[in-house]
């Protein structure tokens, strides 16, 4: 694999692991949202996000010579080391709190639409294909999630949102963060530009609800440190895999 | 909260049909919610979602004094069988 070849891989493995942590977060949701019309909404967004990561999962295959099978996947989202992952605290950060989840989701999915439009026109062409699908779903999630805050910011929950906005802000610079040698994909137009430079949009979009937010420095370790959340969310993610690890699926 | 009922049409030149309510803050949130709840397997390609505060409803007193109207079914079934029940009482 030669070095532009690695670093795609590894900008893969960022932007499917976050789709795939998020989609995990949000799907834990399942049963226990605050109404049961959200309740099949919020779980069928973090369905979406599951696919997306499937779709990206299947450029990494292709990149390692492997046949994209449902166990090539499955080993690539359960079975690498915490050190094999490039996902962000923001997406591992786990949470039962409703202000932080749903924050965190209209903020993720703001985010996401940018990071969809950076590969929209990648000189890689599954990964520009996988952008059409995504986008059209991105849509709704933003539709759905603009919906909910639109409703609910000019109401006694306002207080609420403003706390899980102060957690996820904190969160947010590690989503921005780039994986080592994105130069080399902006050079070869396989990205149009970094997703970091979409951050102060993304801020001036949240203050233009909260009146008021700032973003963190956004960390420059290459996606390798994980943050302490990723341990339990594994041993979650993994609990029924790990109840007999020979089954075949 | 407001109850908002949700009408389905599939393709084609299906009418549509009532498909179920949900319960909703607003007329962006029923819509936004009812694609998850009654369309999330693409089960018609259109939707309707109407408050159910803006439908007309008629009651069971406005609509029973038509219920004994056999005239008005056109197949004539009914029709001929007061007929023909005033026959045979007329022939006994």
């Amino acid at each position: 694999m030669n070095e532009t070849a690695e670093v795609l891989r590894d900008f893969l493995l960022a932007f499917a692991d976050d789709e795939h942590l998020m989609g995990q977060q949000h799907t834990e949701w399942i049963g226990v949202t605050p109404f049961l019309e959200e309740d099949l909404a919020f779980s069928s967004i973090g369905q979406d996000e599951l696919g997306h990561a499937v779709l990206l999962y299947e450029i990494v295959c292709e990149l390692d010579g492997v046949a994209p099978t449902d166990a090539a996947i499955d080993a690539l989202a359960y079975s690498r080391g915490a050190e094999a992952y490039r996902s962000s605290a923001f997406t591992e950060y786990g949470t039962t709190d409703w202000a932080e989840a749903l924050i965190r989701h209209w903020v993720y999915d703001m985010v996401e639409d940018y990071r969809w439009q950076l590969v929209s026109e990648s000189t890689h062409p599954a990964l520009a294909s996988a952008a059409v699908r995504a986008q059209r779903e991105e849509v709704y999630h933003r539709r759905h999630a603009a919906a909910l805050m639109d409703s609910l910011i000019a109401t006694p929950a306002r207080p609420e949102l403003e706390r899980g906005l102060v957690v996820v802000l904190t969160l947010l610079p590690s989503l921005f963060a780039p994986v080592a040698g994105e130069d080399l994909l902006l050079a070869e137009g396989v990205i149009s530009r970094s997703l970091a430079t979409t951050a102060p949009d993304v801020i001036t979009h949240i203050a233009e609800m909260f009146g008021e937010a700032e973003l963190g420095q956004v960390p420059a370790d290459g996606r390798t440190i994980r943050s302490p959340h990723f341990g339990p969310l594994m041993v979650r993610m993994r609990e029924v895999l790990d109840l007999d690890t020979e089954a075949v699926w | 909260m407001a109850t908002y009922e949700v009408f389905l049409k599939k393709d084609g030149r299906d009418e549509y049909r009532h498909a179920g309510a949900l319960d909703a803050a607003n007329d962006e949130l029923a819509m936004v919610m009812a694609r998850e709840a009654y369309i999330r397997r693409a089960e018609g390609s259109r939707v309707w979602v109407v408050n159910r505060e803006h439908v007309l409803e008629g009651g069971d007193d406005f609509i029973s004094p038509n219920a004994d109207k056999p005239h008005r079914h056109h197949d004539g079934a009914e029709v001929a069988a007061r007929r023909k029940r005033t026959r045979e009482a007329g022939e006994s």
